[in-house]
């Protein structure tokens, strides 16, 4: 800050209305201070708020009022969330916090022997300590998540919301140093269950900065809900085939697939495996996320560099709840001959799901098939997902899944499982 | 007995709180709670709110319609508004919060959160989202 018209600056000087003007309009920030500078003799110095803090950078170049106290303005509400949490609850909360503390510390104290070694030397020294005593922690924790269950299984939805907002609350620096669980808490692109994600379940690999960090990553991706995500992908892909091998015996035609809320569309390396696979074939890969859109458009390039072919293949940037409102769609698009969903109808309402599965079965061409994923009621890992996680899905019985077809007429429908019975399948085959 | 009611409107900001007003008749004439009827009225004039302000009304015939329905152990409110393509940018932006939201467990995170970015949100900028966020957590209707 320089001072103009002959002005001159004292140090400490206070100022008791500091207002600045800045996009023709007027901010009165109140109080501040000079604090002065010297630079080649010239009277310089900085303004120092000293009763509200704003952020001039803010101010001056996004045109955005922060006063950095207004983070305080939650606080009361922060605080008096914790006198709804049972003390069975704040109990086993604090017993957890204090057994992954020692663990921490212990394998921690392990890392740091080994710190001055090369890169080679630790890794495999990592690697022998996960080996020996990963499956120690991971008995601790599976025991923790029994305990956890058995607390909270009869709370009812605002319970649970309450609990799981204090658990992360207390757990939370633990939770940002396993990348998997910071990427569902943190949910970057604005939603649970992004490609990235299903990347990370999918590698099932160790990652994170520590030993213990690596341990905590690769837990929740052992687990049976995990599991059922990487066996869906195999299943859809054997689904393909399948179909592909059916109308391949039949005719010479193009076989059009749409595949919704596609992601990484990961199924489509195990699904196409020759160049003969990807004769005849047209692929529309929809997926509200753009960046979603670019790593399936990176797996067709893959599979297409592998297999020395070229693949006809659309991607639609569109949500499928948007999707509801756009008029004459089966025009635009055209019909499929086999469409398929598998992470999408976990997050749709029963009528929103219900208005979406009519949506494409209008999309399907007679005799054309169609297969949508959903996790059963009986997911083992609900209440890890929700309270470790901040991931929450619409769980679903057999019954509300096939219900959500009650509007469609002529469509013959059959559920069936992946293997390890967490995620159900809807197959629906569109009669007419 | 009867448990549902609906209500056409003209997309009039005064005309939200005649509907508060009756949805709130409604309710307690149907002995549901002090406190869910005071979440539920909140829930309904912040729908009726967003579908008068992002809304595509052409003509003097365009109207709002709310529904109150009450089932075993749901009510539903229904709010709609005739929308065409000049207004999708809206309902993408819709479709984008109620992810957001329904992403946490606890609606009071994304309250809380909600909070903390208008805060920092430039000041032309006039979508708040804090609504919505206001349906999830006070009214538990997300």
């Amino acid at each position: 800050m320089k001072p103009l018209n002959g002005h001159r600056f004292k140090d400490g000087d206070e100022y008791s209305n500091i207002i600045v003007q800045a996009h023709n309009d007027s901010f009165e920030l109140g109080c501040c201070r000079v604090l002065a500078e010297r630079n080649n003799g010239e009277n310089i110095g900085r303004l120092i708020f000293i009763d509200n803090i704003y952020d001039l950078e803010s101010l001056v170049y996004h045109h955005k009022l922060v006063k950095i106290q207004d983070e305080f303005l939650n606080l009361p509400l922060l605080l008096e969330r914790k006198e709804k949490i049972h003390e069975v609850f704040k109990n086993f909360v604090s017993n957890l916090t204090y057994d992954l503390n020692v663990y921490k510390n212990t394998f921690d104290g392990l890392d740091a022997e080994f710190a001055c070694e090369s890169d080679v030397v630790r890794k495999v020294l990592q690697q022998a300590i996960i080996k020996t005593e990963g499956p120690a922690f991971f008995n601790f924790l599976d025991q923790k998540m029994q305990e956890q269950e058995h607390i909270v299984k009869g709370f009812n939805r605002s319970e649970h919301e309450v609990h799981g907002f204090y658990f992360r609350t207390q757990l939370w620096d633990m939770i940002m140093g396993a990348p998997f669980m910071a990427r569902t808490n943190l949910k970057p692109r604005g939603y649970a269950g992004d490609s990235e994600m299903m990347s990370m379940i999918y590698s099932a690999d160790y990652r994170g900065k520590t030993t213990f960090f690596k341990l905590l990553h690769k837990h929740p991706i052992n687990q049976p809900a995990a599991q059922a995500v990487r066996n869906r992908r195999h299943a859809i892909a054997k689904i393909i085939r399948e179909i592909k091998g059916r109308t391949r015996e039949k005719d010479a035609s193009t076989l059009k697939l749409l595949s919704v809320a596609c992601g990484p569309s990961k199924e489509l390396e195990d699904a196409l495996l020759t160049a003969d696979d990807c004769r005849n074939l047209y692929l529309a890969l929809l997926d509200q996320d753009a960046s979603a859109l670019l790593e399936a458009k990176e797996t067709i390039c893959q599979i297409e560099k592998k297999l020395n072919t070229k693949l006809e293949v659309d991607y639609l940037n569109e949500s499928v709840r948007t999707l509801l409102a756009l008029p004459h769609i089966e025009a635009k698009w055209g019909q499929f001959d086999f469409i398929y969903s598998m992470g999408l109808f976990d997050y749709l309402t029963p009528p929103a799901a219900s208005m979406v599965l009519g949506k494409l079965y209008q999309l399907l061409k007679p005799g054309g098939e169609m297969v949508i994923g959903n996790f059963h009621v009986s997911n083992p890992n609900r209440y890890y997902m929700e309270y470790w996680l901040d991931w929450v899905l619409y769980y679903r019985t057999e019954e509300d899944f096939t219900n959500l077809l009650k509007g469609v007429s002529n469509a013959e429908t059959k559920l069936f499982f992946e293997d390890n019975k967490v995620q159900m399948f809807l197959h629906v085959k569109r009669k007419d | 007995m009867n448990r549902s009611i609906e209500l056409t409107i003209k997309p009039k900001w005064d005309e939200i709180e005649n509907v508060r007003n009756e949805s709130t008749d409604f309710l307690i004439s149907q002995g549901i709670s002090n406190d869910s009827v005071q979440a539920f009225a909140m829930v309904i004039s912040e729908l009726v709110e967003n579908s008068v302000k992002y809304g595509r009304f052409t003509s003097n015939k365009s109207k709002v319609t709310v529904s109150v329905n009450i089932s075993e152990n749901m009510i539903i409110a229904e709010v709609i508004n005739p929308v065409d393509e000049s207004v999708y940018h809206h309902l993408r932006k819709l479709d984008k919060t109620l992810q957001w939201i329904r992403g946490f467990q606890d609606p009071f995170q994304a309250y809380i959160q909600r909070i903390r970015q208008i805060s920092r949100k430039p000041l032309d900028d006039e979508f708040s989202g804090l609504g919505l966020t206001t349906i999830a957590y006070e009214g538990q209707a997300i």
